[in-house]
């Protein structure tokens, strides 16, 4: 029953959150550069829009592959937040982000096609990391089960501070955001247009958002297992990360793929499996 | 409600402006004026944008990139001119090189003046702009939803009288564009009209009960000869053209080749024909203001 709720809970909260926190987040730069701002519940707006909009296509499946998108973003939450496995999140979260990059590439346009390559190439980077925090856990909870780890007794930054550093490395990725906004980007238009999402308009581009904050949701939720163990308290350090967060956002450039790619990977390498090897002394 | 108002994303062209706009254009999305709170957002991008700012003059070479900016942009969407370049040519107009202004090439809704515009004039005309984009929509779901049916078929001699009304007004921006208000649509009797419904056939376009639109055609030697379609200005650039030509063409189905002309400096005509599949093959002169372009489709190519 209590599992019950929490999917009933996820699917119906975590669009509204998701999108309050996308509008906290232009509304925290507007301020950051000096500008007013848009309204918090802009983001609202901008999807009620879209829906109103003509969806122009270039191929009808490109829609269809993000219908799957989001359906598996959600998917993968209820898994999260019913306290499942978490490899199996990770792997389902890996599969709703393929259809998305195979949404990109059917639409076939020059610069979609760009953006899936780096959407790819971001994968790649930040797979390992997600994988290795995951192997963290398991360490230090002696379980993939999401139950477990939230109720251990202690939070696992402690044993983890490494793992949680480069997790947030590479949270930026997740969120699509400056130093590592490469595959989509609402300020690349000189480079990619708008990288994967350039081909899909109306409906389909609204599909895409709503699965961005069903994502975006996800993600703080995977942060905040590393202070699980008391609620009030990761809440609040969860939110100071996403802080962070946009803070790093306006004070970086966007950087390379090969940067993004070989940053993450010496990040991971060092502090995520050099964290894991100390573990493996400490706790055997 | 319509949302359309709260978030209106633009894309920005620039078509041979000094710069001057451009800059007061990005100037108005910066810190200072800030339109980002009034959710606009600077996309880039055509599919994603519901405004279409100009700045600068349309030539030969900026009028195709232009159009297919226009064409890939989801409906409803709005065109903006901005500065006296984009408004009509300015300076710049009697320039062998330059077709004039926006209005030259697209539909232009609203036009800010000014050299270079001012922030203050952007914003007002963006704001402008979203009251055309919600009527737009209005338009677009009444149609959908089939309160405002648009029906397209044969009219009669009862109609003459409210196609020739219609005939006048629709051809005044024709007549405006090569100064030339003895123009043979506008100097159409009644009379003349009804003769030509015994050799021509008509079509109208009825929305609400009144006729917002018409085109009439005839065969002759296995020829289908298109010619006046009218659309009220009201109601343009919402395919009703394009649906009384569709009608039209299928109601001659039979001929093998289908003609229809226009002006020589009706771009947007000639445009929308070459869209359907008409090639330009003759250009005749009328008198000292106006050519007549001819175009013609074979029956093969539909």
């Amino acid at each position: 029953m209590k599992i019950f709720i929490s999917i009933i809970a996820y699917i119906t909260l975590a669009p509204f959150l998701g999108a309050i926190l996308a509008g906290v987040d232009r509304k925290i730069t507007a301020r950051m550069q000096g500008r007013v701002g848009p309204p918090i519940l802009q983001p609202f707006y901008d999807v009620l829009k879209l829906m109103e909009k003509e969806s122009l296509v270039v191929r009808k499946s490109q829609n269809f592959y993000v219908v799957f998108f989001l359906i598996f973003i959600i998917f993968t939450g209820t898994l999260f937040f019913s306290g499942k496995d978490l490899l199996l999140v990770i792997f389902a979260l890996t599969l709703a982000e393929i259809f998305f990059v195979l949404g990109g590439y059917k639409a076939s346009s020059p610069y979609s096609i760009i953006g899936s390559q780096r959407a790819l190439i971001q994968m790649m980077a930040y797979e390992p990391i997600i994988i290795l925090a995951a192997v963290g856990m398991y360490m230090v909870t002696k379980s993939f089960y999401i139950t477990d780890i939230i109720s251990y007794d202690k939070p696992l930054f402690y044993f983890l501070p490494g793992l949680l550093f480069a997790f947030i490395y590479i949270l930026p990725m997740k969120f699509s955001k400056s130093p590592f906004d490469l595959a989509y980007s609402h300020h690349a238009h000189q480079e990619l247009v708008k990288g994967m999402t350039t081909e899909f308009s109306g409906r389909s581009l609204a599909m895409i958002e709503v699965a961005h904050w069903y994502e975006n949701i996800l993600m703080l939720g995977f942060v905040g297992l590393f202070f699980a163990n008391n609620i009030l308290i990761g809440v609040a350090l969860t939110l100071s990360i996403y802080f962070l967060i946009i803070i790093i956002d306006n004070t970086f450039a966007r950087v390379k793929w090969e940067m993004a790619l070989m940053s993450s990977w010496i990040v991971g390498l060092l502090f995520g499996l050099g964290n894991i090897i100390f573990l493996f002394f400490v706790l055997r | 409600m319509s949302y359309l108002k709260r978030s209106p994303w633009v894309i920005h062209y620039d078509g041979t402006s000094c710069n001057g706009c451009d800059i007061e254009v990005l100037a108005s999305l910066a810190p200072r004026y800030d339109l980002e709170r009034l959710g606009v957002i600077n996309t880039g991008n055509p599919k994603h944008a519901d405004i279409f700012l100009i700045t600068g003059s349309m030539n030969d070479q900026n009028r195709e990139v232009v159009q297919n900016i226009y064409e890939q942009m989801p409906d409803p969407k709005v065109v903006v001119a901005i500065g006296i370049c984009a408004t009509s040519g300015g300076i710049f107009s009697e320039c062998y090189n330059v077709l004039g202004g926006v209005n030259k090439v697209l539909p232009v809704d609203i036009y800010v003046p000014g050299c270079a515009a001012r922030p203050e004039s952007i914003i007002d005309g963006v704001e402008k702009a979203l009251k055309i984009l919600e009527d737009k929509k209005h338009k677009l779901v009444a149609m959908g939803l089939g309160t405002e049916i648009l029906a397209i078929e044969p009219a009669n001699i009862e109609d003459a009288a409210e196609i020739l009304a219609l005939q006048k007004l629709a051809y005044q921006s024709e007549a405006e564009l090569y100064n030339d208000f003895a123009f043979p649509p506008l100097m159409q009797t009644l009379s003349e009209l009804k003769e030509d419904f015994k050799t021509i056939i008509f079509f109208k376009a009825v929305m609400n009960g009144i006729i917002i639109g018409s085109v009439r055609g005839y065969v002759k030697d296995d020829t289908c000869y298109i010619y006046r379609r009218i659309v009220h200005p009201i109601y343009q650039n919402l395919g009703i053209g394009k649906k009384l030509m569709n009608e039209i063409e299928f109601h001659f189905g039979f001929a093998s080749r289908f003609e229809v002309f226009t002006g020589h400096k009706s771009k947007r005509n000639i445009n929308f024909y070459e869209r359907l599949g008409y090639r330009m093959f003759k250009c005749e002169k009328v008198n000292d203001k106006r050519h007549r372009v001819y175009m013609e489709k074979f029956a093969d190519r539909i």
